[in-house]
Parts: C-alpha cells; structure tokens; sequence
C-alpha cells in the first residue's frame, strides 16, 4: 500500500512535468502545424544552461532562473528564424527533418560546451520527505507538480486573454483569414517557438532538479512525444490530462512489471504507449480529427 | 531532355532503357572496372575500410531512400532495423553457426518482418505520427536487444568472418569486393524498382496518397511493400556491418545514427537513385575528415580547446549541415549533378 502511495504520487509529479514539456510541443504544432522533434534537446540544453548560471557561475536564483528564460526566448526566436522561416510552406518531411537538424546540432553544442555527461542542479526545494500513511514521498514532487500547474494555468490565461494568445489562436484556426486581419503571421511563430522554449525550459529545470541533467533528459523529452500523442497533438486540455497518465503508467509499470520483465521496462513503456495509441486512436483523447480531401 | 542529340528510339524497349548511348556504356564499364579494382591500387587498408563502410551505408540509405523518398513514409528508427539485421545475422550465425549467406538472407527478412510489425501505423497515420512511431519502434528494438539474453546484452555479441562455401573473407580487400558486389545489385535493383509499376504507385502514394488509393492503388500493400524491401535493405547492410566489424553492440544503431541516415538522404537528393550514393559519400568521408584530419590537427593547434572539442564538433556539424541543405538546396546533391550534366552538354552554349 505504502508502495503503491508512492508509486502514485511519484507518478503524477512526473507526469505534469511531461505535460509541461509536451505543452511546449503543442504550442508550436497548433500554430505552425510544425513538429519539433528537438524538444528532449530543447530540454536538455536548457537544463545544461541552468547549470551554468546556477553552480558554474554561482548566481543566486532570482537572477539565474530569469536568465534561463532570457536564454530560452532567444533560443526560440533563434530556431525560428533561422531554421523554421526559410522553410514555410515545404513539405511535411522537410519540417520534421530541419529540426532533426537542429536537435544534432544542440546535442553537439551541449557536448561542446558541457563535456562531462552528469551534472546535479544546486537544489531548488526543500528534500525534507513528508509522510502519508506509511508512504515517505519527497518533497520536491510536490514542488514540481506545483509549479508545472502554475504555468499551465498562466499559460490557458495567456492564450485566453493575452492579445498575442488570442492572435495564436486565430492563427491556429485560419492562417489565411489571419494575415487578412492584418496580423504578422510569421511573428506569431516566432513567438509561438519563443513560448515553447520557454515552457520546455523550465519542464526541463524542474526534472533536472529531481533527477540531474543526463542525456536521459533527450529521452524524457522523446517521452513527452507520448503524451502528445496520447493527449491529442493540438490539445492543451489532452496533454494536462494525458501526462500523469503516462507518469502513472510508467512508475506503476517499472514498479509491478520489473520483476516480470526485464529491467529497465519503465522507460519503454510510453513508447510502447505511442504505438498502441497511434493504432488504435491515432488521434488522441481530445485531438482534433482532421478529414483529408484530396 | 537528358540525352544528348540525335538519340532515337526505335522500340519502346531502347526508349525504357536505362542507358542509352555508348558513352554511358562506356562509362558505366569504366566506373565498374574502377571499382571492382580497387583493392589493387587502394593499398592502404584503411580507406578500403572506408570505401566498406560507405558501401554498407549505401544499402541501407538505399533502402531508406525507397521509404522515404519514393513511397513518402518517415522512418526515423533505420539504425534499430540495421540492428535487427545485425543481430539476427550475428546470432545465427555465432550462437546457431549456420553459414554466411543464410544468415545474410535472413537478416533481411527479418528487418523486413520487424519493419512490417512497425510499418502497420503507416495505414492509418502519417507525416508526424509516422515519425513518432518509427522512433519508438527504434527504442523498443533497442531496449529488446539489451534486455535479451540471447543478443549478448549491453555488452555485445560478436560475428564470425563472412564465409561462402569454403572461402573466408578475412582481409579489407577480399570484403570489399563481397560489399561491393551486393552493394551493386541493390542499387541496380532499387534503380530498376523505381521505374516498375511497384515504384511508380510508391511515388503516387507518396505524392498523394488519398489520390493514389481513389486511382486504385492498394494503399496497405504498397505502403507495407515499401516498409518491408526498405527494412530488408536495412537487414542486410545490418548483416554486412556485423560480418564487417566483427563485434556489434546497441552502441552502433543509436537514434543519432538514424537521424544520421536521413541527414544522408537529404543532403544527397530524395526520390532518385544517385542520391543516396552522393550523399553517403559526402557524410561519410566528411565524418573521417572530421574525425582523422580536422580534429586532431585543430586540437594540435591550439591547444586550449575545451574537453569536448572533439566529440561536440561532429554531431554540431553534421546538424548544421542538415539544416542547411534543406534551407538551400532542398532536392540535394542529386539536384546540382543534374544540373552540372545538362550545363556540360551544352557547354560551351548555355542555350
């Protein structure tokens, strides 16, 4: 029971960091119908940059968690700009490909600036564990699901009220129609890209400072692909919901599983999820089905 | 349009060929012979490893080419299709010692087969979708691999030299000339499928596959076609690469080499055959120059580069030259060949 508490609350923490992590993905797909498969480096780059500022350089918090953002927007206005605009309106392979691209490209940076493949972030939260019933859980779970909440919640007032979100939304809906009301459809991307670096940066500081920056993060950013896909590619609601479930899933299957199966099966199983889903509902819980006509 | 002047079809056979003009005869047979002899004037073993590794590649991107740029469906797992070929062709023929060519076969089919089981998705997705389960496919075969007893696990399994009837291939120039050879046919045969009816309802599909299925185009069978003669190519330089190096593990088939694959495809021109041929060269001996020239001379130079240097600067390169064929020049390598040739037939008049 205590096990199972555990697994529970461990599973959801993780999963709403997944969920952060593929709001990142959702956010560009829903206004440039781009996918971008450098999310994990996204991740992965911006945890290493953390690094930096937080143990490297030694900056306090306040100053280094806003710098991280600071990076990130430049980071996605940087990637639009350069790798994304030339690219409008090519086929859907070429777009996939161009930021296959650019993930090799990070990963060669991340390795150049950062040799030494492991890392620990200074830590953000307090460790005291709490207890519930018999269940120690640690308390920087808690945290992170908090946090990963708050930014989901700024981020639906963003996109409810903002007039950049109301315009991203339109621009989601009709690029044409759009560009007819005059608004610059080629800055909605670039700051559809900003504000999914920016949510990919700190979904990626907050599993980092759990679980230490790796090149795992690459894979924990693959991993978000199945909640996306779960939840619906253009779905916030779908990836909110689908997160702890693949959360869930993965800490409830690594804990019952492993003895049955080898070990190591919790990190198989969302992918094993993306199969199943794109077989069965290749469309997701709450992602728009879209009828083609030729 | 291609062809030089004066070139006349008198039968509908002269007007299908491949080519056409004694020049092209005469050419074809002197990049063969050049090819086929190259043990004897290339002594140094380590660029006939080289020119192994690229005929290897070339099966595979071959195969992937067939995928990707004829029949349109994204693969992003290639390298755990290469594995499984690799490893069923090690196994079978370390663990069970069967001999060479029935390892060969069967690594291709079953690549092929696993390609299937993951080429179902195709029927109902594509585009991203496609993608992301090629990707899982590739962490799932890789995640098995280890996991499995039988593969030898992280740590690895070893394959026997390639062997037909009582010959051992054991020297560079003696597996050069088995890579080479099966490395010929494949292109010859990837060539000659492009232009059959199984090719062009590939090219169909991949240009609009609601479009091809209203013409009657079976979309299942022909998207899984493609899924399985790509993966069986991916199988057999799987095998190929096992006999080659002698001792694989999960090392080799990572997701980079994948994304690697297609940066392959890419930068040489998708949808034609000399594609895959420019760009594995390109990528490969790009790789060497970086790995072997550049590098170590950079690191000569000046020696306050940070500690990595030298694993950061070929993954950094190869993304950015990635990147920026696609901005440039989208239809690759391929593309500027043609070029090249019409302006040299025409040459020294540019009309």
């Amino acid at each position: 029971m205590a096990v199972l508490v555990q697994l529970l609350i461990t599973g959801l923490a993780v999963g709403m960091v997944y969920a952060l992590i593929a709001l990142g993905f959702v956010v560009i797909w829903k206004s440039s119908s781009v996918a971008n498969l450098a999310l994990g480096q996204l991740v992965l780059i911006s945890s290493w940059f953390t690094y930096g500022m937080l143990a490297q350089i030694g900056l306090p918090l306040w100053l280094g968690f806003p710098l991280v953002i600071l990076f990130a927007l430049a980071l996605g206005w940087l990637m639009e700009r350069v790798a994304l605009r030339p690219l409008i309106a090519q086929p859907i392979l070429s777009l996939i490909t161009v930021t296959l691209g650019v993930a090799y490209f990070i990963e060669g940076i991340v390795t150049f600036i950062w040799p030494k493949s492991v890392a620990a972030l200074p830590r953000l939260f307090p460790v005291e564990p709490f207890h519930i019933g018999a269940a120690v859980v640690s308390q920087e779970y808690l945290w992170v699901a908090i946090i990963s909440l708050i930014v989901f919640g700024l981020l639906t007032l963003f996109y409810r009220y903002h007039k950049m979100g109301i315009a991203m939304r339109a621009t989601a809906d009709d690029q044409l129609a759009v560009q007819a009301c005059g608004i610059p459809v080629t800055r909605i991307f670039s700051s559809s890209w900003m504000v999914a670096c920016v949510v990919a940066a700190v979904g990626g500081v907050l599993i980092s400072s759990i679980g230490g920056i790796t090149f795992g993060l690459v894979e924990t950013g693959l991993k978000a692909f199945s909640v996306v896909i779960l939840g619906g590619l253009d779905s916030f609601i779908g990836a909110i919901v689908a997160g702890p479930i693949i959360g869930l899933c993965e800490t409830l299957g690594g804990g019952y599983l492993t003895p049955f199966l080898w070990p190591g099966v919790k990190d198989i199983i969302p992918f094993i999820i993306i199969i199943i889903v794109v077989l069965i509902k290749p469309y997701g819980l709450f992602g728009e089905v879209r009828i083609e006509r030729i | 349009m291609t062809l030089p002047c004066g070139t006349r079809s008198y039968r509908y056979a002269e007007d299908m060929a491949i080519i056409r003009t004694k020049t092209q005869w005469a050419l074809l047979i002197f990049l063969l012979v050049v090819l086929f002899t190259m043990p004897l004037y290339v002594r140094s073993n380590y660029w006939l490893g080289i020119a192994n590794l690229i005929g290897i590649t070339l099966i595979a991107a071959t195969g992937l080419n067939i995928l990707i740029g004829y029949c349109g469906q994204l693969s992003i797992g290639h390298a755990g299709f290469i594995a499984v070929g690799a490893y069923t062709s090690a196994i079978l023929t370390n663990r069970l010692e069967l001999p060479f060519l029935v390892g060969l076969i069967c690594a291709g089919i079953t690549a092929g087969l696993i390609g299937l089981v993951f080429g179902i998705p195709s029927v109902r997705v594509k585009g991203f979708y496609l993608a992301i389960t090629t990707i899982a496919a590739q962490f799932i075969i890789i995640w098995v691999i280890n996991h499995w007893g039988i593969t030898g696990g992280f740590i690895g399994i070893s394959a026997p030299y390639p062997a037909i009837g009582g010959f051992v291939f054991k020297s560079e120039a003696s597996q050069f000339y088995l890579i080479i050879t099966i490395t010929v046919i494949c292109i010859f045969v990837a060539k000659n499928l492009a232009r059959s009816r199984i090719g062009r309802a590939f090219i169909a599909v991949r240009d609009n596959d609601l479009a091809a299925e209203v013409m009657g185009v079976n979309l299942f069978r022909y998207k899984l076609l493609a899924f399985f003669i790509g993966c069986f190519l991916a199988g057999i330089a799987g095998s190929l690469l096992a006999h080659w190096i002698g001792f694989i593990n999960t090392e080799h088939f990572s997701l980079a080499e994948s994304i690697l694959y297609i940066g392959m495809i890419i930068i040489g021109g998708l949808g034609t055959t000399v594609g895959p041929i420019f760009g594995v060269v390109f990528v490969r001996l790009l790789q060497q120059l970086l790995t072997v020239g550049v590098v170590p001379f950079l690191e000569g130079t000046f020696t306050s580069l940070p500690a990595g240097f030298a694993t950061g600067v070929t993954p950094m390169l190869f993304g950015l030259v990635i990147v920026l064929f696609l901005v440039l020049e989208p239809r690759g390598l391929a593309h500027r060949w043609a070029l090249f040739k019409s302006a040299y037939r025409l040459w020294p008049f540019s009309y």
